[in-house]
């Protein structure tokens, strides 16, 4: 099934932007990021339609997986 | 600072201390025995014992003291190893008595290794002098010495000026000093302490470091001591297997990564926080409100790179180069002149806080600030408070009528206020608000502006000790995890947050970006410093260090529900625009208040010294 990748600052200079993406039904965000090529430590935040999501969780068809790189300061 | 086993027996560490009367000119020496963890690891954890003592009721007063100090790793070869602080009662941080608080402020650059290595471990000034001086600090035959010097050459030249000014005097120095903020400190109480960098000394660039919140320069500029100059043999210490092994860490456990270049797959420094937090539009914008649109985005990175050279620089010896110093471009493409170095704080508070989007106009409002040596929060934040006011005030506007993203007059707010023509700004945005009546938008919490995270993400700003994300380390939870129940917001508060203070102890720079009782800490000080603290106790002595700072708030009179709360717009007028939970009410600030409060305050019985003994 398809979804949509948006990635952000570190992340999107690594990769792209935006894209369209194919994964698996049932296949956890973990995954997908590793499929996407990403270290998952350079990864802080997930979002699933705007709203935070863990590692474990799955997605549906259509939705927008956004990926933050971590922030920090201090 | 003697090598010793500590666990049991705190006084087995001695540190070197000197008192330095300004208005005698005489110095005392002491070999002061450690009274518990907090004295050893040093930093605030020591210097907030030593004010602890006093009972000091207006910040200009000759019996506030200016604390210098270092940390037990500061001049060590452990990476970031090199900051010096600063602490006294506040002249910004003010209660509703009239009190003010207690504040420390720190920075990094050369100049806490040169002091560290002149032997000694604190200089604490005391009085004024009735001459402006400078304090020059070496390393003698016999051990440290310190003299007091005229600084009548020095008066009214910015902070990088002195410090260029003194380096051709000492050129085997490094140097600490006021601009004509602190010197004007009776109409400008957020004087920055302006450190010296390598970099800054060899390319006689303004590449200078802040110890800026709180008003410390202010301080220093009231007891007329214009600069500090440390004067020592360098004093590398050797790097054994072990300390390479610990620098190899902090650089790879991930932690350091958001803040490495980005053209070696670093998160490319705090600047980077802009992006992400534009996501939830959530980057502060004409005075933290958010309007929604793409704004800010004239200021993310690749925008800044069509039109500047950005060169990724470090403090000394560091591999986390978390510096990105903009660089004006030739005309034929080769670098030009140095413009400002990038920051989020600096970045956003004088660049979409105040509606100013395009980068050269923001970077020469941070350059302007930095040359006059004030603290980029405390000044941005107050300014973009004025055009918020003269927004809603058109026809009876402060000062010179500026709004936002009029950068004329807000080069004018930032020159005047700096060279102490502008009291109203220059002494913050609690006493202004007041005076103007219009409080719930003065964006401060216990008189200390906030940095340039919105209070609508963070409540965790009301339990700060020394100025929002320098002390509580919960201003990015709500965008990082979406956590926005009460028993997570007391957890973080009450256990990992205020950890953010254990680096303003130990002597290292918090973008080594692991916990305070990470083994990466515990490996350090054994290794660097010869003293082995087991975890536990380290983050004991730190829990203890910022109750003692919470308990001596209350004592200097901050009102423990009036005082601990949020700017009120936060609550009253939640913005829309913001993308992430809006759960911040008076309902949840009160309940977050009372379980916060049931949680500390019996840990905060008897940690404060009973005065006079």
């Amino acid at each position: 099934m398809q979804i949509k990748v948006k990635l952000y600052a570190s992340l999107r200079r690594q990769k792209f932007d935006e894209a369209d993406w194919e994964i698996t039904p049932d296949q956890k965000i973990a995954s997908i990021v590793e499929q996407l090529g990403l270290a998952r430590q350079d990864v802080g935040t997930v979002l699933v339609n705007g709203l935070h999501a863990g590692w474990d969780e799955t997605v549906a068809e259509g939705d927008i997986v956004s990926l933050l790189p971590r922030m920090g300061g201090g | 600072m003697s090598e010793k086993n500590i666990s049991t027996n705190p006084a087995s560490v001695v540190y070197k201390r000197c008192t330095v009367d300004l208005a005698s000119g005489t110095t005392t020496f002491a070999q002061v025995p450690c009274k518990n963890l907090e004295d050893v690891l040093g930093g605030f954890g020591r210097s907030f014992q030593v004010l602890a003592e006093r009972d000091i009721v207006e910040a200009y007063c000759p019996e506030n003291p200016v604390i210098l100090n270092t940390g037990l790793l500061t001049g060590t070869s452990i990476m970031t190893g090199m900051r010096s602080y600063f602490s006294g009662y506040s002249p910004l941080k003010k209660s509703g008595t009239g009190r003010p608080g207690a504040m420390w402020s720190t920075g990094s650059g050369n100049f806490g290794n040169k002091f560290k290595w002149t032997g000694l471990d604190e200089v604490i000034f005391e009085n004024r002098s009735d001459k402006p001086v400078y304090a020059l600090l070496k390393e003698g035959a016999n051990g440290p010495e310190v003299e007091l010097k005229p600084a009548d050459h020095l008066i009214g030249l910015t902070g990088h000026a002195k410090i260029m000014a003194l380096y051709q005097e000492y050129p085997e120095a490094h140097f600490a000093a006021i601009g004509p903020a602190g010197e004007n400190w009776e109409n400008n109480y957020m004087g920055a302490v302006v450190m010296s960098t390598d970099n800054e000394l060899k390319s006689g660039e303004p590449k200078s470091r802040f110890a800026g919140r709180g008003g410390m320069g202010s301080l220093m500029g009231y007891k007329n001591l214009l600069a500090v100059v440390a004067l020592s043999s360098d004093k590398l210490q050797k790097i054994t297997p072990e300390i390479r092994d610990v620098n190899r860490d902090i650089l790879k456990s991930g932690g350091s990564a958001r803040f490495q270049p980005a053209s070696q797959g670093g998160g490319g420094g705090t600047w980077a926080n802009i992006e992400v937090l534009q996501v939830f539009h959530a980057v502060p914008l004409n005075n933290f409100r958010p309007k929604g649109n793409t704004d800010v985005e004239r200021l993310f990175r690749d925008e800044v790179e069509k039109e500047f050279d950005i060169a990724t620089e470090a403090c000394h010896r560091c591999g986390i180069r978390c510096h990105n110093n903009l660089f004006y471009k030739n005309e034929d493409g080769s670098r030009g002149k140095l413009a400002a170095k990038f920051d989020f704080e600096p970045l956003i508070l004088f660049g979409s806080n105040l509606g100013v989007h395009e980068p050269a106009k923001v970077c020469d409002l941070i350059h302007r600030c930095d040359l006059l040596g004030m603290d980029a929060i405390s000044l941005g934040t107050t300014i973009s408070y004025v055009l918020d006011y003269n927004e809603r005030h058109p026809d009876k506007p402060l000062f010179n009528g500026a709004t936002f993203g009029d950068y004329d007059k807000i080069t004018e707010l930032i020159e005047d206020a700096g060279r102490g023509k502008l009291p109203g700004i220059a002494r913050g945005v609690k006493r202004l608000s007041e005076e103007t009546g219009e409080t719930a938008y003065a964006m401060h919490v216990k008189g200390l502006e906030l940095p340039a995270y919105l209070p609508d993400t963070n409540p965790g700003y009301m339990f700060a000790i020394a100025g929002g994300h320098m002390s509580m380390g919960t201003h990015m939870m709500l965008a990082k995890e979406g956590k926005h129940s009460l028993d997570e917001w007391t957890q973080a508060i009450t256990t990992g947050g205020l950890l953010q203070v254990g680096y303003d102890m130990i002597g290292l720079c918090k973008f080594v970006g692991v916990g305070i009782g990470h083994d990466i800490i515990v490996r350090a000080l054994k290794e660097a410093a010869g003293i082995e603290i087991a975890s536990e106790d380290i983050l004991a002595a730190v829990r203890r260090a910022y109750l003692r700072g919470l308990a001596l708030e209350l004592r200097q009179g901050f009102h423990e529900e009036k005082e601990y709360t949020l700017p009120s717009q936060v609550m009253d007028d939640p913005n829309p625009e913001v993308t992430l939970p809006k759960f911040i009410t008076n309902e949840f600030l009160g309940e977050l208040r009372q379980r916060v409060w049931s949680v500390f305050k019996p840990e905060m019985e008897g940690l404060l010294p009973v005065r006079g003994e």
